[in-house]
């Protein structure tokens, strides 16, 4: 049991996300647009975690299981396509990335 | 302040201060090295919140996985690993796009319903019985993506594509 400020996780989990935000909207280099998804992510997980846990279900748990490994399976394709940029521009700026086809 | 708040506040000050930090430092090999302690946080969060199982998955998935996987994208885009990055310029639109977003956030907590109860624990058997029978279909829709986002992966990275 635990019992913990509902306005101290809200304000952690926005800030996060507004700091991952702010990565996707100001990094150019791929790797690193990829790391600001994952802290905004990780900023949702934490939310359906503590909601969960505070409308006493287990089914926020749940989902922050399968949304752990929906983030997993991101970083995975995301860096498919960093290696396939990385050959076709020599480069993994995305300003560079300026063709649909990889 | 009890102890488990004063927990709360230290290691939410940390998250914070490793997350800007990982956006904002210039050599990309020191921002792994700031997103894995991130991740080790948020994993402590989850422990803080009595929930142990997240809190394994945290570990192996984000601070294991994750990290080695962008640490390994690093490390064959690049000549150098040490190489250094452009500066972040900090623009005003995309600061002031985040704060907006915080305090809309943070003013929403107000909306929400207030409870008096302790928020409750779950044992880690709860957690399997609910996975598999009320949000199995959440878990076969993540097996499915996953053997697709595999097959897209390799098709994408193959030797050999014209």
């Amino acid at each position: 049991m635990t019992d913990l400020p509902i306005v101290g996780f809200v304000a952690l989990s926005s800030a996060m996300f507004a700091i991952g935000l702010f990565g996707i909207l100001t990094r150019r280099n791929f790797i690193l647009i990829l790391i600001a998804i994952e802290v905004a992510m990780n900023a949702a997980i934490l939310n359906f975690v503590y909601f969960g846990a505070f409308a006493g279900s287990v089914s926020g748990q749940a989902i922050a299981v399968v949304l752990i490994g929906f983030a997993a399976t991101e970083v995975a394709v995301g860096l498919a396509i960093v290696l396939a940029l990385n050959r076709l521009k020599g480069t993994i700026n995305v300003a560079q990335a300026t063709e649909l086809k990889l | 302040m009890s102890l488990e708040e004063l927990a709360f506040l230290a290691l939410a000050v940390v998250a914070l201060i490793t997350a800007l930090a990982a956006l904002l430092v210039r050599e990309l090999v020191h921002t792994i090295l700031w997103v894995a302690v991130f991740f080790v946080d948020i994993s402590a969060i989850y422990f803080l919140l009595e929930a142990p199982f997240l809190g394994v998955l945290q570990l192996g998935v984000y601070a294991g996985a994750v990290t080695v996987l962008l640490l390994f994208g690093i490390m064959t885009t690049r000549k150098r690993i040490f190489s250094r990055e452009a500066a972040t310029g900090i623009t005003a639109v995309p600061l002031a796009l985040a704060i907006v977003t915080f305090i809309f956030a943070v003013a929403a907590v107000g909306e929400l319903p207030q409870s008096d109860q302790p928020v409750r624990s779950f044992d880690p058997s709860v957690l399997s019985v609910n996975l598999f029978s009320t949000n199995g279909p959440w878990l076969l829709l993540l097996g499915l993506i996953m053997m697709a986002a595999i097959s897209g992966s390799i098709y994408l990275v193959r030797e050999g594509r014209e």
